[in-house]
């Protein structure tokens, strides 16, 4: 040391000001940004889109299980919503594990709470500075995703018009506009997440958990609304905020899960920041863990209550109105089926006079099941009526996968709507809209 | 603002033990007082207890004249540390230091640099800490603790893990610190240390105060020292020792005698052992006075 060379009134006499919770951001942003996880999610957000646009128009082929799949050669715009729609089934919850699991349990890992606690700012602005911290990370990844994945569609296959959830052709403006709106309502149930990682994050003191945390609950909720056919259960479902921008995409857009979306994501960001600072509120830190109860009997009463949670939901699921019934199926897959037989004439170079369309009369039922009119499944049946020139009807019959989230997949007869590719005038090759086609509506 | 530190009447259990039982503890300002005890005495609790770590069962502390309201309270005017500093480990040493100025306020920023060159990390500054050893941390545990000007200064073993011109350092620095207006209070479990800087002392036992009060006070109720002496002929020099009055001997369980007396005693004790013909070989101090009487409060 070289004492000597200091004087000492020089520290006695600063003037120290208070800093605050925003100071308390800062320091955690540089933290967060120090640390190699973070480092490899953001370069993940920002060059797997590419990566993944270049692997598709190089292979040809097309991620058909994710809606807007089987358009992602045929409009840029595509791209970002695969994305989305990959990102809300796993990518979000394992950003927010990844990006506020370890605030606060990295504390604990590293021994260093005490040298937080000991500097100028009260544990409540420390807690306000690590969330808002987490949560601008959080968001920041996810502007990021949602850029890079807009600007991967756009470089790698272009600005075309995106065709909609209801057959209707998108105008490249809209298309951006929805696709903007489309992630920022991703924004609030990924909010959500990220106060489920920091409860988990200070609850357990572990980082493991705090990152697995988030990516568990995520998978669980994943399979509660695989079961039942209630509304009520799946509603409250974080994850199912997440689907709440398809109803964005139809011709006649609803935006009751949007709403709902909204409400449930700030309840368990509320519930779960609440309890967090209760947590951290009254915990001692009292070092090596004196007073912390460790081995196998919290681990193990917490996962008791967890199980008995989701058994006690998954017994809830079909409680409440149902969810997928025949009549709102029938009502979408007919105006589907509907503009895009139009859209496929189009394509085919035919002259489609506007506003003309098909009278389309649907029947669709379950095969095989004791309750055929409603309820979630890949058994549904559609039979199509299309009313032509004298009252002539050709009946079309449909295979539908229907989800609980009211999207669904038709795959109709080739002998029909003809092979899976059409050739058009002046576009080439492109995929036949009737050929398989996906569309949604309003479980609510 | 008449004492720096007021802690009173504080108990802090873990489960079944009394970590504190019943600490009342003054320090006055510009003071720097040793917290002594063996480990498990409840010296690192207590120092918990005051930054506001933990929460007492019962008891209040008030810092720098303020009140401290349980565990929500800025520590304005306190810094230190307890148990080991600890840092980020994936952080340098001067970004460690940037960011905990940030969260002292931001006119502390600027000394960074000038306080890894008082503790002597200014070359170490661009390293990551998690490459640092205990006593590189420990420096960087006062530089952190300086960083925010503090008035009141509480830091556990703040020594430990120092190399031997570390610790000379150390204890320089907080004399200083000491001399221009910054109240300390340090907790050791080594006696020598405290006789070397501090005025007053604090001794713990079971969570509990045995002691507290200037050194000097301490040295008056301390017993003769006692000290370890071989000699050519250890039969004859007990014998001798009985003749003479204020001296008390014994065997020594390792080797020769263990001889309690004052200084003058002790002056002809040797003296006569010369006159008798038996040699003196060695003759070492083998407790002082204080460290006896720290063994005798802290004794269970």
């Amino acid at each position: 040391m070289t004492s000597s060379s200091v004087s000492f009134d020089t520290f006695v006499e600063v003037e120290v000001k208070p800093p605050g919770a925003a100071q308390v951001v800062r320091v955690e942003l540089s933290k967060l940004a120090g640390q190699l996880p973070t480092r490899v999610v953001a370069a993940v957000v920002v060059l797997a889109p590419f990566a993944v646009a270049g692997v598709l128009k190089a292979q040809g082929a097309v991620p058909a299980d994710t809606l807007f799949g089987r358009w992602v050669h045929t409009s840029g715009f595509a791209l970002p919503l695969v994305v989305l729609g990959f990102a809300g089934s796993w990518g979000f919850p394992v950003l927010a594990g990844l990006v506020a699991g370890d605030v606060f349990a990295g504390e604990d890992r590293h021994d260093t709470w005490k040298l937080l606690l000991t500097r100028s700012c009260s544990r409540g602005e420390i807690f306000v500075g690590k969330t808002l911290a987490a949560a601008t990370c959080a968001v920041l990844m996810v502007c990021a995703l949602a850029l890079s994945s807009l600007a991967a569609g756009a470089l790698v296959i272009g600005t075309q018009p995106l065709v909609g959830l209801s057959g209707t052709l998108l105008p490249p403006g809209h298309s951006l506009a929805l696709v903007l709106l489309g992630w920022s309502i991703a924004l609030l149930p990924t909010l959500g997440f990220v106060s489920l990682a920091l409860l988990i994050s200070v609850a357990t003191r572990s980082s493991v958990m705090g990152v697995l945390g988030p990516v568990i609950v995520g998978a669980a909720m994943q399979l509660l609304s695989l079961v039942g056919k209630g509304e009520i259960v799946r509603t409250l479902l974080l994850s199912s905020g997440f689907d709440a921008w398809h109803g964005l995409f139809t011709a006649n857009p609803y935006y009751g899960p949007v709403g709902r979306s909204a409400a449930v994501s700030v309840g368990y960001i509320v519930v779960s920041l609440a309890v967090a600072w209760i947590v951290v509120r009254r915990r001692d830190f009292a070092g090596s863990d004196a007073g912390w109860r460790s081995g196998w009997v919290v681990p193990a009463r917490a996962l008791a209550v967890a199980g008995a949670a989701v058994a006690l939901l998954a017994v809830a699921s079909s409680w409440g109105p149902k969810s997928v019934t025949a009549g709102r199926l029938e009502a979408s897959i007919s105006t589907t089926f509907s503009n895009l037989a139009v859209y496929q004439q189009k394509l085919l170079g035919r002259r489609v006079p506007a506003g003309a369309g098909l009278d389309v009369l649907p029947t669709c039922k379950r095969r095989g099941v004791s309750t055929p009119y409603s309820g979630q499944g890949d058994d549904w049946h559609c039979t199509l009526d299309v009313v032509g020139r004298q009252a002539r009807q050709m009946p079309i019959g449909f295979d539908v996968n229907v989800r609980a989230n009211g999207c669904y997949t038709a795959e109709g007869p080739p002998s029909v709507i003809g092979p899976a590719t059409i050739r058009t005038r002046g576009r080439g090759v492109v995929p036949n809209p009737l050929f398989v086609f996906d569309g949604c509506f309003d479980t609510s | 603002m008449s004492t720096a530190v007021e802690a009173l009447g504080l108990v802090k259990c873990f489960g079944a033990i009394r970590a504190v039982d019943g600490v009342d503890l003054t320090v006055r300002p510009a003071e720097i007082r040793g917290l002594l005890g063996p480990n498990g005495a409840g010296k690192t609790t207590l120092l918990r207890l005051l930054f506001g770590l933990i929460r007492p069962e019962r008891g209040s502390v008030s810092l720098l004249g303020r009140q401290q309201d349980g565990t929500d309270g800025r520590l304005d005017g306190v810094a230190g540390f307890v148990e080991d500093a600890r840092f980020y480990p994936y952080l340098s040493a001067r970004h460690n230091l940037e960011l905990l100025a940030r969260l002292d306020g931001l006119g502390a920023r600027g000394r960074v640099g000038e306080l890894l060159e008082l503790v002597g990390l200014a070359k170490d500054g661009g390293r990551k800490v998690g490459t640092f050893s205990t006593g590189m941390r420990q420096r960087l545990g006062l530089a952190a603790a300086l960083l925010r000007a503090p008035r009141l200064l509480l830091l556990d073993e703040p020594t430990a893990g120092l190399d031997p011109e570390g610790t000379r350092e150390m204890r320089r620095l907080l004399r200083e610190l000491a001399a221009s207006g910054v109240t300390v209070l340090f907790s050791s479990h080594d006696m020598a240390e405290v006789e070397h800087v501090c005025e007053t002392v604090t001794i713990m036992r079971a969570g509990q105060i045995v002691w507290d009060g200037p050194l000097t006070a301490l040295r008056a109720e301390a017993p003769v020292p006692e000290h370890r002496i071989v000699t050519s002929d250890d039969v004859r020099a007990a014998e001798l020792a009985r003749t003479l009055p204020g001296l008390r001997l014994e065997a020594d369980p390792e080797r020769g005698l263990r001889v309690s007396a004052d200084a003058e005693r002790l002056d002809a004790f040797v003296i006569a052992l010369g006159r008798a013909g038996v040699a003196v070989r060695e003759l070492e101090l083998a407790e002082s006075p204080l460290e006896t009487m720290f063994f005798r409060l802290t004794s269970q």
